[in-house]
């Protein structure tokens, strides 16, 4: 007995080796699933079978989960349209003037970027803390102009202003995320 | 069952919190160091000859069962904290852009 969990021992302290050594984040997930595993049979040989049950339970179940669903949401720039013109249109051909602006923005900070349209006008007082939104863009008809509205807090609207000083249509706002434009 | 081993993989953990160059592995690193102590405190009950501490005709001898009921609460909690953490890390995310510790701290200025 004592021969197994000794050699179990040394497996958790070459996975934790390869934990530390590794670059890829989802690879990294499943090593610690693993590890979690391993370590349960380890509690079990100690004689402790409650915290075993409890930790294949949560460390080699719940947890993996939490990571993936976290990564998972931390790669994407998130805009919500009010627009309904070809500003945003993406063709093979003819791409819209502001999605290549955005592409533009996204490429710089490697983001994926996800542009959904919201056709029902969602009231947008306190948007940014309700839903997980980055930017919305909406268009006042009368003057032809875009707004494009993002977080105060958010160092990547500097860039997104610095983008767009030359372009008299398009117009950057910042605000507080407690607060928003109207 | 050997002290000496469990407390290598917390050194481990340490190793990686200081120098990993991404928030998650960060992350992952404090869950090793959490493994490390349980395996750690579980030691300290155990004897060769003690069963597993449920009521029956062996109660005589059992393993400790004191530092068995603390490390259930500390798995618990550890995976609490955890969740906080990666909260936290997609909060960091939206705001900086990036998840690189030196990209955060150089974008913050």
């Amino acid at each position: 007995m004592v021969i197994i969990a000794n050699l179990i021992q040394v497996l958790l302290i070459a996975i934790s080796i390869s934990i530390v050594f590794s670059k890829d984040n989802t690879r990294v997930v499943v090593f610690l699933a693993s590890f979690s595993l391993l370590s349960a049979c380890l509690y079990f040989l100690n004689k402790a079978p409650d915290v075993a049950l409890a930790e294949v339970a949560i460390g080699s179940a719940i947890m993996p989960l939490f990571y993936i669903l976290s990564i998972s949401k931390q790669r994407e720039f998130i805009v919500m349209s009010h627009v309904d013109d070809d500003y945003l249109k993406n063709e093979k051909n003819q791409k819209g003037k502001g999605y290549l602006l955005l592409e533009n923005f996204t490429d710089y900070y490697k983001l994926k970027l996800y542009i959904f349209n919201d056709a029902e006008k969602a009231e947008l007082k306190g948007i940014f803390r309700k839903s997980n939104v980055d930017l919305i863009i909406e268009k006042d008809e009368s003057t032809n102009t875009y707004f494009l509205i993002g977080k105060q807090s958010s160092i990547l609207m500097n860039k997104l202003a610095q983008l767009v000083e030359n372009d008299d249509k398009t117009i950057v706002v910042k605000v507080k995320e407690s607060e928003t434009r109207d | 069952m050997n002290p000496i081993l469990s407390f290598i993989i917390i050194l481990i953990g340490i190793y990686g919190i200081c120098t990993s160059k991404h928030i998650i592995k960060s992350i992952v690193c404090f869950n090793l160091i959490q493994t490390g102590t349980i395996l750690l405190f579980l030691n300290l009950g155990y004897s060769e000859e003690g069963h597993i501490p449920i009521i029956g005709e062996q109660i005589e001898k059992i393993v400790d069962p004191i530092p068995q009921a603390l490390m259930i609460t500390t798995i618990v909690i550890g995976s609490t904290i955890t969740a906080l953490a990666l909260i936290l890390s997609i909060k960091i995310f939206h705001y900086y852009g990036s998840l690189y510790w030196k990209v955060v701290f150089d974008r913050e200025g």
